[in-house]
């Protein structure tokens, strides 16, 4: 489905929170490098995924009424069996059920498992007052704890992107640090410009997280995504 | 539209009075004792005369056009009921003065509203409510008494505060203290701005310095491209107040739950080039050392002390502020030989000199050969109030240097705290940025080199 059709169905069915997939697909369709996130509508169809996208992968629970996914115990990484597959599949279904009786769930996200990188998150908020604003920060502990976080109001150009990247206290861990590779910072910068160009053109979008985004030497690309719509 | 509000060519004012202390009062003899050249109305049911204008009993009983009215009335019905009689009259600008409006809830944000939709419907322009309107040569519309010329300076100031108009605008006035063109608060702004009044400003060939006090931003949007705008022409100093780290909005993103208030203004301030302070005394302080000082081409320092231990501060202090002190060249070296026992150095002690040439010498000669070294962008002079400083000050040395280089400077205040220091702080003050503490004055050089610096970049 397309950006527009995922919103007109999205508003159509009364809902806010798009699902991880379509997220994801919105944010592609944005030229945002995102995981590949296939939906499983059943253990059978999960374990013939995993079987295509090859081994090992992670499952994600997929309902547009759990949106805390790992609290509800919906995310099951690192599967490197159709065994482990099958089981976790059952387990996030009796988990979930149990977490949330009434959500209607619609199956499983099926992903590979990111190569891990330099975590990032990113998103973006609707201000009352000064309308979209993007968000750069490094992802983890450093987010949770410190709150090491940029903020620009869209729409923004390749200079704030890079002042974005470089405000940040800890942008020394972008350029590699105790042997780990550097950040692709120069494509970071390019993904904050198209999701500020993105939810510039696309009214009616209240936040958006990207979280986590893993940076490697060359390329980034987006592990997990939300969208939460305007009511 | 806007020239209505600060060029009228008639005010009329509702609520005036003939009683000295009444703000009714207050405002007809701020606008008598002001430049103002066109007609003055006052307004009052029970008068016929105030401070030798004739009063008219109603707004549409006034024979001729009247460009701006100002209302300072006892209750919002009132108001309200005089705004209508302004749509009547064909008055465009209205300066709401009284309060009990937005600012109280209840029945204050219905009387408001009231307002709102009338002048809407009317295309009249609307300056408050609950707000002092315009500090400025030409008209003053202020509900404080400005007791003195306001002088027609190159810095604007914007107040979202009553005190901000009102108190300051008088301390400066009163103190020469900046040279100030206009001061205006804008109190509930329910139709004029701070955006309005930012791309007003912004296109005066005659305003140099803006400096803006908020409590609330009313169109951030539009906030972020004016001020880009006008940021990139003129230095914009703003303070935001109501700065909290509670979220902007219950939010279901961990973007969302990050994002504050502060944190998006400030994301703002950056990206639109405004210079942030952090207090009123910044707002003026930084407004100062704008309109005084020409720019800086970057960060190097000079540091001008007679006192090592000073300096040694004021390094420390330039150097958790982004200034550097650069060493001076061999041929500045070379040439001040003489005047420093030890090759001169950065911070520049100037004992030595002093000792023996004299102060106002030294400061005549030995500084501004260290000043006009190739390495240096700006300098930070500490003086002493002390008897041997007089003459270099009343000899207006300092601004003489600043001139003929072309080089900003700040002055910091230490010791001799004493008869001298209102020579120093009041007199040199009114053209020199000086300040009570080396901080202060190394906070606002800073700013200046900030803003230098990305203005050198772009050209």
């Amino acid at each position: 489905m397309t950006t527009a059709q995922i919103l007109s169905q999205a508003r159509e069915e009364k809902r806010t929170v798009l699902t991880e997939i379509e997220a994801k697909q919105i944010l592609g369709e944005a030229g945002i490098n995102c995981t590949r996130t296939v939906l499983a509508a059943s253990k059978e169809e999960a374990v013939s995924l995993g079987e295509e996208i090859g081994y090992p992968i992670v499952l994600k629970v997929s309902s547009v009424d759990i949106s805390h996914k790992s609290d509800a115990g919906g995310v099951k990484v690192n599967l490197g069996s159709r065994e482990e597959v099958e089981k976790a599949y059952d387990d996030i279904m009796t988990s979930c059920l149990a977490y949330a009786p009434e959500a209607n769930i619609e199956g499983v996200a099926v992903q590979g498992m990111a190569k891990m990188g330099t975590e990032i998150i990113m998103g973006m908020i609707n201000d009352g007052s000064f309308g979209p604003v993007v968000m750069f920060g490094l992802g983890g502990v450093l987010v949770e704890v410190l709150k090491d976080v940029s903020f620009r109001i869209v729409p923004i150009d390749k200079n704030d992107a890079i002042d974005m990247t470089t405000e940040i206290q800890g942008r020394k861990l972008l350029e590699g640090y105790r042997g780990q590779d550097p950040a692709d910072v120069e494509c970071l910068r390019d993904i904050l410009v198209k999701l500020s160009d993105f939810v510039n053109a696309t009214p009616g979008i209240e936040e958006i997280d990207m979280n986590p985004v893993f940076a490697y030497k060359d390329g980034a690309v987006v592990v997990d995504a939300r969208i939460i719509l305007s009511s | 539209m806007m020239d209505l509000f600060f060029k009228p060519k008639s005010v009329a004012i509702i609520g005036a009075s003939g009683k000295p202390g009444k703000l009714g009062y207050v405002i007809v003899n701020n606008i008598a004792n002001s430049d103002f050249s066109g007609d003055v109305y006052p307004v009052n049911p029970k008068s016929d005369e105030i401070l030798g204008y004739k009063v008219y009993r109603s707004v549409t009983e006034i024979p001729g056009d009247v460009d701006l009215v100002i209302t300072v009335l006892p209750t919002p019905k009132l108001t309200v009921a005089t705004v209508e009689e302004c749509a009547k009259k064909g008055v465009k600008a209205v300066i709401i003065e009284s309060a009990g409006f937005a600012e109280m809830g209840g029945d204050g944000k219905m009387y408001q509203q009231q307002i709102v939709d009338i002048t809407k419907k009317n295309d009249i322009r609307v300056m408050g409510p609950n707000c002092s309107g315009i500090v400025s040569r030409d008209i003053v519309t202020s509900i404080y008494p400005i007791n003195k010329k306001v002088p027609r300076g190159n810095v604007v100031l914007i107040g979202q505060s009553g005190l901000l108009a009102a108190g300051m605008a008088a301390d400066i006035v009163e103190n020469e203290s900046l040279n100030i063109k206009q001061v205006c608060s804008i109190g509930n702004k329910c139709d004029v701005s701070e955006n309005d009044l930012l791309e007003y400003f912004g296109a005066q060939d005659d305003v140099d310095v803006i400096s803006m006090y908020l409590e609330t931003v009313s169109d951030g949007r539009n906030l972020t491209r004016i001020a880009k705008k006008v940021a990139a022409e003129k230095p914009v100093i703003f303070l935001s107040g109501g700065r909290t780290e509670a979220g902007a909005k219950a939010a279901m993103s961990h973007t969302g739950s990050i994002a504050s208030n502060a944190k998006i203004v400030e994301a703002a301030a950056k990206q639109t080039g405004m210079i942030m302070a952090d207090d009123f005394t910044e707002l003026k302080d930084f407004a100062k050392v704008f309109s005084t000082q020409p720019l800086p081409k970057g960060n190097r320092i000079a540091v001008i002390t007679l006192a090592g231990s000073v300096g040694v501060n004021v390094s420390d202090l330039c150097a958790s502020h982004g200034l550097e002190l650069p060493k001076l060249t061999t041929e500045t070296t070379e040439k001040l030989k003489d005047m420093f026992d030890t090759p001169v150095a950065n911070p520049v002690d100037l004992f030595f000199s002093v000792t023996k040439i004299g102060f106002t010498k030294t400061l005549e000669t030995t500084f501004p050969d260290a000043f006009r070294d190739d390495n240096i962008d700006a300098a930070v002079i500490i003086l002493a109030g002390f008897e041997y400083t007089q003459e270099a000050v009343q000899k207006k040395i300092i601004q003489k240097i600043v001139k003929e280089i072309g080089k900003p400077v700040v002055i910091c205040m230490i010791v001799g705290y004493n008869k001298y220091k209102n020579v120093i702080m009041d007199e040199m003050g009114k053209e020199l940025p000086v300040f009570p503490s080396l901080i202060s004055g190394v906070k606002a050089l800073s700013k200046l080199c900030e803003y230098g610096i990305r203005q050198q970049k772009k050209s």
